[in-house]
């Protein structure tokens, strides 16, 4: 059972990647950040800024070069392949712009990828994940393969796939890129709600100016550093 | 302003259409690659088996087309023995003869420093360019100017080592005899003969050689303008019934029923090529349609309209497909001439059939059609996004590809088809045995029907999988399954195809070698010890046996010395085996190969004259039931016989007839054995009665001497080597199938990164990533295998059906468990070790790679 109230922790981490030539690309140089539990932060950036980077290091999919990546106090930064994948599959939930679903199969057989990894029945994953679909309104879609489900539904079960394990970070890369504006409102929304009632830290990485009204806190990153934070206010200023 | 040059098409310039292939090549080389030797495998598939499959025939027919010239008719002799020849020069009277030339067939080997090879001895006059025969460059009648010596083809002089000027010995009619090699002919001088078993002397030198002074086998003769009708009754009088009367092509035709069997079974197999085929390629390209369909998207998106979309598709895929047909057929005829070329000894004993690869430019085009054909159809899938109502950029927002799933409905259908074919299959198999050649290619097809319906199966079977057995890997591999279906049903389906034609052609195979087996030890078992002419795996060829048959029953440890006769006699269509058993033989007939009749009844009728046991082949066509009585046409006149008993063909595809020697030396007219049959002593040790009876052969090297284990060893390589095409083309099919399969699910897997990069970020680690993609593997071969399999022994039970009805071999059924467990584990096995590599990369994909959508 996974216990909440853990924070997420970037201290000092360096991300450098190689570019054309003799260039180095600093994705990420020197960030510091605290995302506290129940709290749903965004990070705004052009594309290249680094913000993806700041994500795959907090899902401990790639190890900084400096700094540290805290959750829960445990160093996540270096750990191995094995380490992270366990990592992810039971303490992280993670939402694509692009989905990722499973064609042609149910609904419900894409939101259970995560209890199958973790080896458990298929009936058992099934009965954990229905829930999860009726609160995001797909109960009565469950059995619908992606092809037969709208845009904001196809979205609707990929969170519903990161949330079925009980995460206890939530990460969202995008994920309202694919959507209307009123799916967008609506996504946003309820993960901030999963956050703030299951009281998990939130990352989510976007460039939809209207997603700051929901947010408790917006960050923007440019060449790799915190250019600034808003508690409140325009997103226009923070985008700018 | 036009230019004649680079017109429009659909508003598109000719040139647009080559520089967009062109960008297509650039961007997309890896995959067009891929696609482009999917088809080229396939072509060439295609193309070697068509080939094998006309070769025989037509290198048979060149040959025979080369010593026949213009000639029209010819008077042929029932026997080796052959007939006088001063009836040549009668037929060279008669007014309807434009020109005519007299020819002494004879079946011997010629043995040099390298080896021996059997060949047919074609003696003739220097006439015989008169009628265009032997036709060459320079090979005009002075070329016959040679004395005493031996024309050989390059293959033959090759094969055994002779040098032009060299001796070799020539062994006929039990005889050896040292000749001067007079020449060897090189393909630019010979044609067709060049890789032919022949050799080529004078008629007299032939004469000397095959102890048949003054007798000829066949006059060809061309008529006049307008007198072959006349000029055909001429013949007929003077053949008097004791020699026939036939148009010269008549040979060919006794070649295509006495192949008949082998060329079904090679059709069959040119089918299910067809089908591997068609699915490499149609597999092929599927791998390319996720960005092809994003390319129709881009091109809508920049305002091209259908027909012009639809124009670059075709284009794209017409240049792919000639160029990948193209290098196809090119492979194909290397794989052809390295596993194809062979010539069956069986056949070669009977008919003058050449070694030549002979390619028809109908082959050429058949194959190459098939690959362009092929890759058209399967490149139109992304015209699918054409649709009226179908959004422009539909393609970028959609999750799962557009014609890789095959829907429930279509799945039932396909499956409910399929049983329907087997079904009808079946009723029309019974009613009708001759059809089972199409019912193989039905049931070929129905392997593919099935495909979907198992695959829907097994995802349904999943939550009972999934209850029952804690996999990640299982629930992955599936779900995988489900979402690329069409894929997934065309790389089992070759798989299926290949298992198939595998197990049933193979298992046919196994039945008519076990068959011919048992026919064969049954056959040579009625004597100890055979002396026969050496390479005369039919014991047809005669020798004069003189004292020889006292001296050798005079050695120490024989029993018995028995004459045993035969010959091929053409009968209608059918030239036919003739066999003339000792009336003292303990058995005159094979037990193992008695269809109808009693066995102790029948022995006791064929001891007595007038009898004998047909096969049924010829029964069947002559509509004959035991004690019906019949004619042959010998060298003595017709000859009326009464059916003794019905049997198999004992592996000589036009048929068989058992009669007793008494019979034989009567109507044929000559007391000469075509083998002895030698039995010991009880107790007397076989190497050693051998020895005893070489001894008394002295030093007469013209016969050998085995045991009835050798001949028996002999005959059944015969077999083997006669069926080893049909054994080729089986490990070819399951080769290319197998490495298709796997080249094909690693080049999907490698394409399916950026889905297997996520279930990374969501939790699964490489080692889980691999066990699904291997799982996904074998369930996709699986399932080929299984299908192809069970389907697959039901097609070896009807060919076997065939077999034993339709043609009269002797082909008893029975499923080798081993040999398909053999089959399918190696075609799993190489499928799984060849995807296991890039498996293991693509399940080490960065997690990064999900984000690059």
């Amino acid at each position: 059972m996974s216990t909440p109230n853990a924070a997420l922790e970037l201290r000092e981490v360096v991300k450098h990647y190689a570019g054309g030539g003799a260039e180095t690309v600093r994705a990420v140089d020197g960030i510091s950040l605290t995302v506290s539990p129940g709290e749903f932060v965004a990070m705004y950036g052009p594309s290249g800024s680094g913000k993806t980077t700041l994500l795959l290091l907090a899902a401990a999919l790639i190890a900084p070069e400096a700094g540290r990546v805290l959750f829960d106090g445990r160093d996540v930064s270096h750990l191995s392949e094995r380490e992270g994948a366990r990592y992810r599959l039971r303490d992280v939930g993670f939402v694509f712009q692009s989905f990722h679903l499973m064609p042609n199969t149910s609904a419900l057989d894409n939101a259970t990828i995560k209890l199958t990894a973790e080896g458990l029945r298929l009936s058992e994953a099934r009965r954990r994940a229905r829930p999860w679909l009726e609160r995001l309104g797909l109960g009565a879609r469950a059995e619908h393969t992606p092809e037969r489900l709208s845009m904001g539904e196809r979205q609707r079960v990929a969170i519903a796939r990161a949330l079925v394990n009980e995460p206890r970070l939530l990460l969202a890369d995008e994920p309202t890129g694919n959507l209307d504006s009123r799916r967008s409102h609506e996504t946003l929304e309820l993960l901030r709600d999963i956050c703030h009632e299951s009281a998990i830290p939130g990352l989510l990485v976007t460039h939809d100016p209207d997603a700051r009204e929901l947010m408790d806190c917006a960050y923007t990153l440019r060449d790799g550093h915190l250019a600034g934070s808003l508690q409140t206010g325009d997103p226009a200023t923070v985008l700018s | 302003m036009r230019n004649p040059f680079n017109p429009r098409i659909c508003g598109v310039r000719v040139s647009m259409l080559f520089h967009l292939y062109e960008r297509r090549l650039r961007s997309h080389l890896a995959q067009e690659l891929l696609a482009g030797s999917g088809i080229a495998v396939a072509v060439a598939l295609v193309f070697g088996v068509l080939v094998a499959n006309t070769s025989l025939t037509s290198s048979a027919g060149a040959l025979i087309q080369q010593v026949i010239g213009s000639a029209r008719v010819q008077l042929t002799a029932r026997s080796a023995a052959g007939f006088d020849q001063r009836l040549a020069s009668t037929v060279e009277r008669l007014p309807g003869v434009s020109a005519s030339a007299a020819v002494l067939r004879e079946n011997v080997s010629v043995a040099g420093p390298h080896g021996v090879k059997a060949v047919q001895m074609l003696g003739v006059t220097p006439g015989i360019v008169n009628l265009g025969s032997l036709d060459t460059y320079n090979f005009g009648t002075g070329g016959f100017r040679f004395s005493g010596g031996l024309i050989l083809p390059a293959l033959v002089a090759s094969a055994i080592g002779a040098k032009p000027g060299s001796r070799v010995t020539v062994l006929a009619a039990g005889r050896a005899h040292r000749v001067r090699i007079g020449a060897v002919l090189s393909d630019s001088l010979f044609g067709a003969l060049t890789s032919s078993p022949v050799a080529i002397a004078l008629l007299g030198v032939a004469q000397r050689l095959a102890g048949l002074p003054g007798r000829v086998t066949q006059v060809l003769v061309q008529p006049r303008p307008g007198a072959d009708r006349a000029l055909t009754q001429d013949l007929r009088r003077i053949a008097g019934g004791r020699l026939d009367v036939a148009p010269t092509g008549d040979e060919l035709r006794l070649l295509d029923q006495a192949i008949e069997p082998n060329s079904q079974s090679t059709e069959l197999f040119s089918a299910i090529s067809v089908m591997v085929g068609f699915l490499l390629a149609l597999n092929a390209m599927l791998l390319t349609m996720p960005e092809r369909r994003r390319f129709v998207a881009d091109l809508r998106m920049q305002g091209y309209d259908r027909r012009q979309v639809l124009l670059l598709l075709s284009f794209q895929a017409l240049a792919l497909g000639v160029v990948a047909s193209l290098i196809g057929v090119a492979l194909g005829d290397a794989l052809s001439s390295v596993f194809f070329h062979r010539v069956p000894t069986y056949l070669s004993a009977a008919f003058p059939i050449g070694a030549k690869q002979i390619v028809h430019p109908k082959t050429v085009l058949a194959a190459f059609g098939c690959g362009v054909i092929a890759t058209v159809l399967a490149s139109l899938t992304p015209a699918f996004d054409l649709r009226e109502g179908r959004a422009v950029d539909a393609v970028f927002r959609e999750s799962g590809g557009m014609g890789e799933i095959i829907s429930g409905r279509a799945t039932r259908t396909l499956g409910l088809a399929g049983l329907a074919s087997i079904a009808l299959v079946t009723v029309l198999v019974l009613i009708t045995p001759d059809l089972t050649i199409v019912g193989g290619v039905a049931l070929a097809l129905t392997t593919l029907l099935l495909i979907p319906a198992m695959f829907a199966g097994i995802a349904r079977a999943l939550p009972w999988m999934g209850d029952h057995i804690r996999s990640s890997a299982l629930v992955v591999a599936v779900s995988e399954l489900r979402a690329t279906s069409m894929r997934a049903v065309a790389l089992a389906g070759i798989v299926g195809l290949a298992v198939y034609g595998s197990i049933a052609i193979g298992g046919a195979r196994g039945d008519l070698i076990r068959g011919i087996d048992r026919a064969t030890t049954q056959y040579f078992g009625t004597a100890d010890i055979w002396v026969g002419t050496g390479h005369d795996i039919f014991n047809v060829n005669q020798f004069a046996s003189g004292r020889m048959v006292g001296a050798i029953a005079r050695a120490p440890g024989v029993a018995s010395v028995r004459s045993y006769q035969g010959g091929l006699l053409d009968v209608g269509t059918r030239r036919l085996w003739i066999r003339a058993r000792p009336a003292r033989d303990p058995e005159m007939v094979e037990a193992s190969q008695l269809l109808h009749g009693d066995l102790a009844r029948a022995t006791q009728m064929l001891r007595q004259s007038g009898w004998a046991a047909v096969s049924s082949g010829f029964a069947s066509e002559r509509h004959l039931h035991l004690g019906d009585t019949f004619s042959l046409p010998t060298p003595s006149g017709a000859a009326t016989f009464r059916t003794a008993a019905i049997m198999t063909n004992s592996g000589w595809p036009p048929g068989t007839i058992t009669i007793n020697n008494r019979d034989y030396s009567r109507y044929w007219q000559t007391a000469d054995p075509s083998a002895l049959e030698v039995s010991l002593r009880p107790g007397v040790n076989i190497a050693a009665g051998r020895r005893a009876v070489t001894a008394a052969l002295g030093s007469r090297q013209g016969l050998s001497v085995r045991t009835s284990g050798e001949r028996d060893r002999q005959s059944e390589e015969s077999a083997r080597q006669g069926l080893e095409t049909l054994a080729e083309i089986s490990t070819l099919l399951l080769i290319a199938a197998g490495l298709a399969v796997a080249s094909a699910l690693s080049a999907a897997v490698w394409q399916r990164r950026a889905r297997l990069a996520s279930l990374k970020i969501q939790g699964y680690d490489s080692s889980q990533l691999w066990r699904a993609l291997l799982l996904e593997s074998a369930i996709t071969v699986g399932v080929g295998c299984v299908i192809g399999g069970v389907v697959g022994v039901y097609g070896h039970a009807l060919a076997g059906r065939w077999l034993t009805l339709a043609t009269g071999f002797p082909a008893p059924f029975s499923i080798a468990p081993a040999q398909v467990a053999l089959t399918l584990t190696l075609i799993t096995v190489v499928a799984l070790a060849v995807i296991a590599i890039p498996g293991f990369a693509a399940s080490r994909v960065p997690a990064r790679a999900g984000f690059q959508d």
